[in-house]
């Protein structure tokens, strides 16, 4: 293979892969991975483990989100929905139908993922014809209903109230391995693992279809969809491949987070709220940047479980003051202020913001 | 299907909800859920026309809307308990005084959150014009930020909401039970229809409005200041919605302050069946989710929510832009 | 020479990335009708809009009865005394001709009342279906009601794009006679692809290549000349 005889294509192939190893970013991309394995061993806490865990699922969810909305551009107000049908039938199958084994949870997620795939392609025929706006809209009722739905299907889904379940054998909690470099490994650290797996397996997998030719065509669609058209793509295929893909991957990390709580409910597993979580992590960490969802992510987790001990501390520390009570009460408050001046200033989310700063500056 | 065939429609659409459940109920208890289904339908129409109208005019998408709903219901809570302590107008049995405890209760809740409108389109609207993605956004933090200052204001309690003595209560008309409440939501939800629709339709202020929904540009390039009209209008709709939250809250006699997340969604239904920017496809869009409801929810219960899928999708799948709008 | 009533001085329009305009410039003196020139995605249009503060100009000046115009909105420009005819024609079809009119009118009722008798005097068809949905009006009246509109005002500018578009030819020669009686009472400046009717009305012709101003001269001139006819054009023969 001589280098000279390659088309321009396969030469900036080649210079990326080159450069993919220079990359200062790459190797805080390894520090972050050797964390994550670390953490159980780090961190005797549960609390942290629980923190440290979400915040890997939620990146991978947001992540997939991602894909069809920083990359394909397509606003979706729905994506929630697949989540929570990973994570229904990870709690149906083991918890309401009691069949726990391993092949049971695997081919609970596999349906979970077909489903999603196959939902995602029926409403992505309908409505992606339909202006973006409306399909934005049309996905957040569509994403209401099936949340309603599960409250109401109290005989498929618990209800309000939800499942609860143990999972098997291994990734049950009370289960043990013995001591390993000073911990005791259970069945949540099996988990914790487990998860940790699959999240690095899907993140590494929309990174290739980001990177890959679909990928690509799909920037140019979001970039200047008129050329796109004219160039011969039929754009609104690769729109619902992309958002196949995207709903399959939420639906695993749904299966995922289902697993990790081992309880399912309409409000934590398929809520609208937890759609404008997702919404939340966006604008911190910044669209069509796969890794900005880590640290939105981070973000919301970590002031989400720490907020309320600070809200104490801040009451502890001026006790006289009746005021601070009444105000650090509504950290939430703050965190809508707070969104509210990131959109403004930072359209580009913190991590894409930083993004094109460095960039601007390499110009220079 | 020709436009000509297409205009039929709406017309064959709300025929079809209003006599097909014939069929399958008796007389009496259709009158009574007709009835329901009616006032609900008015209340949707307050709640979703201003957010259609918001939209037809600005293309603006608001999801703070249900918290401005939210503000109208908690600003009527205490208008009503301030007004009764001073004149005891909502605890008295005529019914002439409780109706203007009501009207004066809505007029302040309008006017309030027409205010805080203006407000929320100077700061939090107008940076994102233009952009859909920041319009969900921003108006997503302004939702949280509204609800916590409802939270702060009043307490995180949900409340009782006060109710006019002979609100309460029903009437006896030749045999059909029918309660008062939603025969005055109706009448209520019918004068404000009939006045949004005489200032759009007589006004000059209204024909620039309809022109703006067309064709906001051109609007501009006439000589109208068309951000002036931006935040009129936004502080109508949000009037609008308050004024529905107020009325919504009334029958269900409670408040709390994540009640505007519930009611968006409906109403986001409501507005794109009927074809955003129009106040007819709010109202027909409304009825037609209103008594489909209350039709199914009385043959089978669970499928109450179903049916307003279902209808969105129907109508959807034969006009895409909903019932009253042309175009995209 | 009297002063101009229009200058526009070396303005560089962009949209988003794309740098339409790189450096038009003319001017416009009362009593002309001046044609804009060139191909398709010349910039004409892009100019027309630049003017009427749609899209403003990332560079150079515009001066409107020497009052500098470029960073005023629409509606401040339009008040000035400018009006636009868009190449969608811009009407509200669901309003009806008369509130289509009202919309306009951003004067005391008397002076537009007499200003609309001499419109629909011009184009009767319009009186014919003054309480007619502006939707259901044929393609040359809608053309007519276009241009009648921004009369109603006291405007000294009217920009018009490309009015022929679409039309039958008999429409066109009845477009042409109005506008003649127009241009009496005001400064127009016409972009126009169908060289038929530019050179029936224009005075003066700008002819734009690749978003600059390339070239100007007198209409009757340009008639004659061949070589920039079929360079800047594309047309040959007797155009």
């Amino acid at each position: 293979m001589n280098k000279e005889n390659f088309n321009p294509v396969q030469r900036f192939r080649l210079r990326e892969t080159e450069e993919r190893y220079r990359n200062p970013y790459f190797f805080l991309k390894i520090l972050l991975l050797a964390f994550f394995l670390a953490t159980p061993f780090l961190f005797r806490s549960f609390e942290i483990l629980d923190v440290v865990l979400k915040i890997i699922i939620f990146s991978a969810l947001v992540a997939s989100y991602d894909i069809i909305l920083g990359y394909t551009g397509i606003v979706s107000l729905g994506h929630v929905m697949y989540f929570g049908i990973g994570a229904y039938l990870v709690g149906i199958f083991v918890g309401k139908l009691g069949l726990v084994s391993y092949g049971y949870l695997a081919l609970a997620v596999l349906i979970a993922v077909v489903i999603s795939g196959i939902l995602s392609v029926l409403i992505g025929f309908f409505s992606l014809r339909i202006r973006a706006i409306f399909f934005a809209m049309i996905t957040l009722a569509f994403l209401e209903f099936i949340s309603i739905l599960s409250s109401q299907l109290r005989s498929i889904t618990g209800g309000e109230d939800g499942i609860s379940f143990k999972l098997p054998h291994i990734l049950a909690i009370d289960y043990s391995f013995g001591r390993f470099l000073g911990i005791e490994v259970t069945g949540r650290i099996v988990s914790y693992y487990l998860i940790l797996l699959v999240c690095l397996i899907l993140f590494l997998l929309m990174l290739r279809f980001v990177q890959s030719p679909v990928g690509r065509v799909l920037q140019s669609i979001r970039d200047n969809e008129q050329r796109s058209i004219a160039l011969g793509y039929k754009t609104y295929l690769f729109q619902v491949i992309a958002s196949s893909f995207a709903s399959c991957v939420a639906a695993v990390t749904g299966a995922c987070f289902a697993i990790w709580v081992r309880y399912v409910s309409p409000d934590s597993s398929v809520s609208v709220s937890i759609m404008l979580d997702v919404l939340l992590m966006v604008i911190v960490g910044g669209m069509g940047t796969l890794y900005g969802g880590i640290f939105g992510a981070a973000f919301l987790v970590i002031t989400r479980a720490f907020l309320p001990k600070l809200q104490t501390l801040i009451v502890s520390l001026l006790p006289g003051v009746p005021f601070a009570a009444r105000l650090s009460e509504r950290w939430l408050l703050y965190f809508g202020l707070l969104f509210i001046l990131i959109v403004y200033f930072f359209p580009k989310g913190i991590v894409g913001t930083a993004q094109e700063m460095i960039s601007r500056r390499k110009e220079e | 299907m020709s436009t000509q065939q297409k205009a039929w429609l709406p017309a064959l659409a709300v025929i079809a909800v209003f006599l097909l459940p014939i069929l399958f109920i008796s007389p009496k208890t259709y009158i009574t859920l007709t009835i329901s289904g009616v006032a609900m339908g008015m209340l949707l129409f307050l709640v979703s026309s201003g957010f259609s109208l918001i939209f037809g005019f600005m293309s603006v998408l608001n999801m703070a809307h249900g918290a401005l709903f939210a503000w109208g219901a908690y600003i009527g809570f205490s208008a009503f308990t301030v007004i009764n302590k001073w004149t005891g107008w909502g605890a008295s049995d005529s019914i002439f005084l409780n109706m203007m405890i009501f009207l004066l209760v809505l007029m302040v809740a309008g006017i309030g959150v027409a205010l805080l409108g203006v407000v929320v389109e100077r700061l939090v609207i107008r940076p994102v014009y233009g952009s859909h993605l920041f319009q969900i956004f921003i108006t997503v933090g302004a939702m949280i930020v509204l609800e916590e200052l409802i939270r702060m204001v009043w307490g995180p309690d949900d409340e009782v909401m006060p109710v006019p003595m002979n609100f309460i209560g029903s009437y006896d008309l030749f045999d059909v039970v029918v309660s008062k409440y939603p025969l005055i939501a109706i009448a209520v939800g019918s004068a404000l229809y009939l006045i949004v629709f005489m200032i759009l339709r007589r006004t000059r202020l209204g024909m620039i409005v309809r022109a703006g929904v067309e064709n906001p540009e051109m609007v501009q390039v006439m000589g109208h200041n068309v951000y002036r009209y931006f935040t009129g209008v936004f502080a109508a709709g949000s009037a609008l919605a308050a004024i529905g939250g107020g009325m919504w809250a009334t029958f269900v006699k409670s408040i709390h302050p994540a009640m505007g997340g519930e009611v968006i969604v409906f109403a986001l239904i409501v507005a794109i069946i009927g074809g955003l920017g129009s106040m007819t496809g709010s109202v027909v869009g409304a009825l037609m989710v209103g008594l489909s409801y209350n039709y199914v929810a009385y043959l089978i219960p669970k499928a109450a929510l179903g049916i307003t899928m279902l209808l969105l999708v129907v109508i959807l799948s034969i006009k895409p832009t909903g019932l009253f709008r042309e175009g995209t | 020479m009297a002063e101009p009533l229009l200058q526009v001085e070396g303005i560089h329009t962009h949209i988003g990335k794309h740098h339409i305009l790189q450096g038009v410039s003319f001017e416009v003196y009362a009593g002309e009708v001046t044609v804009l020139l060139g191909r398709n995605g010349a910039g004409k249009t892009t100019t027309l809009r630049s003017i009427m503060g749609l899209l403003p100009p990332s560079q150079g000046r515009i001066l409107f009865k020497n009052r500098a115009i470029h960073h005023m909105k629409p509606f401040d420009i339009a008040r000035l005394g400018i009006g636009f005819v868009p190449e969608d024609r811009g009407l509200f079809n669901l309003l009806t001709v008369e509130e289509n009119f009202r919309v306009a009118m951003l004067q005391e009722a008397k002076k537009s009342q007499e200003r609309l008798e001499f419109i629909l005097d011009v184009f009767p068809d319009l009186k014919k279906f003054w309480k007619a949905k502006a939707g259901v009006l044929s393609g040359g009246q809608k053309q007519m009601l276009a241009i009648g509109r921004p009369l109603v005002n006291d405007n000294a500018l009217l920009l018009i794009d490309e009015p022929s578009k679409g039309l039958a030819p008999i429409i066109i020669d009845h477009l042409i006679e109005a506008i003649h009686r127009l241009k009496e009472h005001m400064m127009i400046i016409l972009v126009e692809q169908n060289f038929y009717m530019a050179s029936k009305l224009g005075n003066v012709f700008h002819l734009f290549d690749d978003g600059r101003t390339v070239h100007k001269g007198q209409m009757e001139d340009l008639v004659q000349n061949e070589e920039l006819k079929k360079k800047y054009l594309g047309i040959s023969g007797a155009g």
